[in-house]
């Protein structure tokens, strides 16, 4: 996935069934440059951790679309990858996952 | 043990431990052909001595510094001749050899530019994206944090 016009440095996301937003790392905003002033700030826990989450959106690309995505930012991040959700990722994407192959495909929604 | 080199004309008193204090805080460029290997990270051999003396690095040849960096015990090698790509396939992905180019940084953010073949390596993704800024480079294998732990790869949180 790219993350606005951070071109070149793909991240890693665990598609994550049972997360509404997409959950990010808070540097990501940091890098790309989107000012988390003023967003809606909240306390969640994420992967056991108590973070600080700010809601925004960000212009993602996946499967050769670029889309404008609700994520939440999180600080601190605990995973080695960021989540991908079901109002920011499952509803503009059809899944399907083969564990037994280790493979995964990802097809835009025909509305995208 | 203090050598004394002389690099362009002009000699230097070096020893192991001062090229490794010189480069304790210093990410590793990237490698075109042959690297030197400092405290378990790669790094072009004009770039460690470059930074251990301070000399311009057109100053002096990779042959050079290689020679000298050899002397003082630090492994160099050429960048094709890596040993993880003849091992034999085992479980996991890219037959266990991305699992085993990563145990190195365990805990790190790196960035990849194959599979297996890590471009750098540090403790921030600040540094990691500044270092690809820095020399044009991309990672199209991503970047991210090498996990430590089990839950730390599969999401798992404390019950």
């Amino acid at each position: 996935m790219q993350v606005e016009d951070l071109e070149g440095v793909p991240q890693r996301c665990l598609v994550d069934t049972g997360t509404a937003t997409n959950r990010f790392g808070a540097w990501i905003a940091e890098a790309v440059g989107i000012d988390l002033e003023g967003a809606l700030e909240e306390r969640i826990v994420v992967g056991g951790v108590t973070a600080t989450a700010h809601h925004a959106r960000a212009q993602l690309t996946i499967a050769g679309v670029r889309y404008d995505a609700p994520v939440t930012f999180c600080d601190p991040w605990p995973f080695a990858f960021n989540l991908l959700g079901q109002e920011g990722f499952l509803r503009y994407f059809r899944v399907t996952v083969c564990a037994r192959e280790l493979w995964l495909d990802v097809e835009p929604e025909p509305r995208v | 043990m203090m050598h004394t080199f002389q690099v362009a004309r002009q000699s230097y008193e070096l020893d192991r431990a001062s090229i490794e204090q010189a480069l304790e805080a210093v990410l590793p460029e990237p490698i075109q052909e042959h690297y030197v290997v400092v405290q378990g990270r790669r790094f072009p051999p004009k770039q460690v001595l470059t930074c251990a003396i301070g000399l311009d690095r057109a100053d002096f040849t990779t042959h050079q510094a290689r020679r000298i960096l050899k002397r003082l015990g630090f492994t160099a090698a050429r960048k094709e001749a890596r040993p993880e790509d003849s091992a034999p396939l085992g479980a996991g992905p890219h037959g266990g050899r991305q699992a085993a180019a990563l145990e190195p940084y365990i805990g790190q953010w790196v960035a990849l530019a194959g599979p297996t073949e890590v471009l750098v390596a540090a403790d921030t993704p600040q540094e990691v994206l500044a270092w690809l800024a820095r020399h044009e480079r991309r990672a199209p294998y991503g970047m991210f944090r090498v996990p430590r732990t089990t839950a730390d790869a599969e999401g798992g949180g404390p019950f």
